[in-house]
Formats: structure tokens, sequence, C-alpha cells
């Protein structure tokens, strides 16, 4: 019985995934990955791995989908564009009755067939030893908390863990590079609906209060800081949509020492190890549990903050051009 | 058949689909879903070999490496986004366009 839902879930992931590929239009394919998000936390549920659905659903299918769908609005700007995508999507999905060359599709569609049975065997043939379970499980007292996969993504591995939260700053500074950086000190346009405003309002705190939850449930069970700093980051985000743009009205250096804090107290936190005489990132067990609550928060915090200044960016990158070409 | 087989089959498939559509898909935002498809079927695999590896609970190294990647692939999705749509507003292009 399990082993039909497994199959169901299996059947419906790749065929949401091929589905949001070979959709005629844009915001169908934008959907279609929504879904095939979900569908894919729902397998990782059915895994045992809560802490990566969690992240899926909020990061990869939430965050992203918010981003594609604000990039929709970019995209498909007037109708007759629109038709123009359409067609030009519907002869890639019938791309073998028009006049397109037919070799080098043959050539891919036969690689990726040899591929598919390659990768098929790999995964199949994949030679069962060990893993690092046991170890895992061996140095679990020692780490300051009791889930696993928060011991090993902030004790174990914090080297990683840090480098992440850099890579995600890199990302802003990168798209602060793209879209120019002035672009965030424009007032956004409020919102005329009264209704939403509120809801908004209401939003906050609770979504301020699920996040801290999942921050400390984090130290026992599925839950930490990249999930919290998801669900902060939302706030940041629907705030920023409603009108009241938090992260632009706040001066400089409170916006780039929110950006920075998580980065900066982990590497201050590692070289201070150092300082001591353990490697970097080696917590004394005694203190190991305080202190990475501490860094969690910090890495939630900046994350957060991250990921609104991404949104923000984004969203505002429209109106620019649209203005240039009404004076010019 | 165990359910980390079925799930490690179903990465394989989520992965060439994923190469696939980078191939052969024109929009700029149908490319970038590809790339997280490939993505989601590496993730996919991994987390269904930490499955198997489970003991007490199942792995907590891959399911680790599973969410700094995660976050890392939709930090790179959100730069690629940029890019496209800095691309839309200086060309108008929506795609890769080489016939021109």
């Amino acid at each position: 019985m399990s082993v039909l839902i497994d199959i169901i879930l299996a059947i419906l992931a790749i065929y949401l995934a091929l589905q949001s590929l070979l959709a005629p239009r844009l915001s169908q394919s934008v959907f279609l990955f929504f879904a095939f998000g979900l569908a894919l936390a729902l397998a990782w549920i059915r895994l045992g791995a809560v802490d990566v659905a969690i992240t899926e659903a909020a990061i990869a299918a939430g965050f992203l989908g918010a981003l594609f769908l604000d990039a929709l609005r970019d995209f498909s700007v007037s109708d007759t564009e629109k038709q123009e995508n359409t067609k030009a999507d519907q002869s890639l999905v019938s791309a073998k009755n028009t006049n397109s060359p037919w070799l080098p599709r043959l050539a891919l569609g036969l690689g990726l067939g040899l591929f598919l049975l390659i990768s098929l065997e790999a995964v199949w043939e994949i030679p069962s030893g060990g893993g690092l379970t046991e170890l895992a499980e061996a140095m679990l007292p020692a780490s300051g908390v009791e889930h696993p996969v928060t011991a090993v993504l902030l004790n174990y591995r914090a080297y990683d863990t840090w480098l992440e939260i850099g890579v995600i700053l890199m990302g802003l500074l990168a798209i602060f590079a793209v879209g120019g950086r002035e672009l965030y000190r424009k007032p956004v346009m409020a919102v005329q609906d009264p209704l939403l405003r509120q809801v908004i309002l209401f939003f906050t705190p609770v979504l301020f209060l699920f996040g801290a939850f999942l921050l400390y449930v984090g130290k026992t069970g599925p839950g930490g800081a990249f999930q919290a700093a998801v669900l902060w980051g939302a706030i940041g985000i629907l705030l920023h949509l409603g009108g009241w743009p938090v992260f632009a009205v706040i001066p400089r250096w409170l916006r780039q020492l929110l950006l920075t804090a998580g980065l900066g107290f982990f590497l201050l936190l590692g070289f201070l190890f150092i300082a001591g005489g353990n490697a970097l990132f080696e917590y004394p067990p005694a203190y190991a549990g305080f202190l990475i609550l501490i860094v969690e928060t910090l890495a939630a915090i900046s994350i957060a903050a991250a990921l609104t200044a991404i949104f923000a960016n984004l969203n505002q990158m429209k109106e620019t051009p649209n203005e240039t070409e009404t004076t010019t | 058949m165990e359910t980390y087989q079925i799930y490690s089959l179903t990465s394989a498939v989520l992965f060439v689909i994923g190469i696939g559509g980078v191939f052969m898909a024109r929009h700029f935002i149908k490319k970038i879903i590809a790339t997280i498809i490939m993505g989601g079927g590496v993730f996919l695999s991994l987390v269904s070999f930490a499955a198997r590896d489970a003991l007490a609970f199942a792995d907590p190294v891959p399911h680790a490496l599973v969410i700094t990647g995660i976050v890392v692939a939709v930090a790179s999705a959100a730069f690629a986004l940029a890019l496209a749509r800095r691309i839309y507003q200086l060309t108008g292009e929506e795609s890769f366009t080489i016939d021109k």
C-alpha cells in the first residue's frame, strides 16, 4: 500500500516536471513549477527528510515561485508578445513537423535516452556502504543539539553553512550589480486595497512567531535557521508588496549590519575558536548548544534580510526602464 | 521494491527531463525552471540514499547537504532571473536567438 503512494507521487512529480517545461504558456509553466516543488516536498516527507521538505516548500516552491510570478509581470507585457510566445512554444512542442533541422533533434533525443538509461543504471547499482549515520549518531551528545540534521548543519559541517550564507549575500550583490543599486531607493506605490493591507498587518506577527518557533525547535526536531529565515523573509516581502518597504526606510548602516550579521558573527566565532586553540568552527561542547542558537538566530536574520532585498530589488526592476522611455 | 529505490529511479528521470529542458526550452524562465528540475533530481537521489543508510534516523549528512544545496540553487536562480529580466529590458529578447 505504501509503495503505491510512493509510485503515484513519483509519477506525479515526473508529470509535473514534464508539463512545466512543455506547457504552452509561461504562466502555466510557473504554476506547474509551484506544484512540482510541493510534490517534491511530499516525496521528501516520504523519505523521512522533514527538514528538507520544509526548506523545499518554503524556499524552492514559495520564494522562487514568488520571484517567477513577479518576473511574469515583466515578460508578458502585451498580448501580441504573449501570442508570439505561445506560438514559439507550440512550435517547440510540435517541432517534428516544422522545417527545423531534424538531425540535432534526433541526436539530442538519442543522447538523452542513452543518458537516462545510464543514470537509471547508476542509481540502481550504487554500492550500498555505510554512510555516515553511525558517526553522526555517536557524536550527537557532544554537538550541543539533539537533532542530527541541525548538528550536521551547524556543528560538523558548519564551514559549509557559513559559506552558504556567503553565497546568498553574493547572489544579492550580483543582483544589485545587474539591476542597479539605486533602484532600491525608489518609493513603492502603496496598494490600494485596504483589506489586503490589513491582512498583511495581521499576518506579520503570526509569521514572526512561527519563524521563531521553527528556529528554536531546530534544536530538537525538524526546523532551524533556513526554515525560519524564509518565514521572516516572507514578512519582509509581504510588507514590501503591501506598500511598506521596511528595508528601504531603515538607515543604510543598519541594513548592511542586518545583511552581514550572520556571516560576520560566524567568522568571528571561528577566529575566536582558533585563538582558543581549537580548529575553525570547533565548538567547546559545554557551550555548543548556546552558541549554535545565537549563530542560528543571526544567520536567520541575515538570510531573511537578503531574501527580502533580493525580492524587492527584482520587484522594482520593471519600473526604471519605463520611466526612461517616457522621459526620452 | 523499497521506497528509496522508487525515488532514486525518479531522480534519474527528473535529472534527464531537466537536461532536456535546458537544451530544448527557448524562453529564459523555462530554461531556469529546467535547471531547478535538474537540481531537484540530484537532491532526490541524495536523500533517497540517505533513506537507504538509515539506522535510528536517516543519514543526516546528505540531508544537510541538500538543504544547503536548495538555498544555493535558489540564490543562483534568482541571479539568473535578474540577468534574464535585464536582458529583456535592454534588448526585448525573451530567448537566446541565433538566427538574427
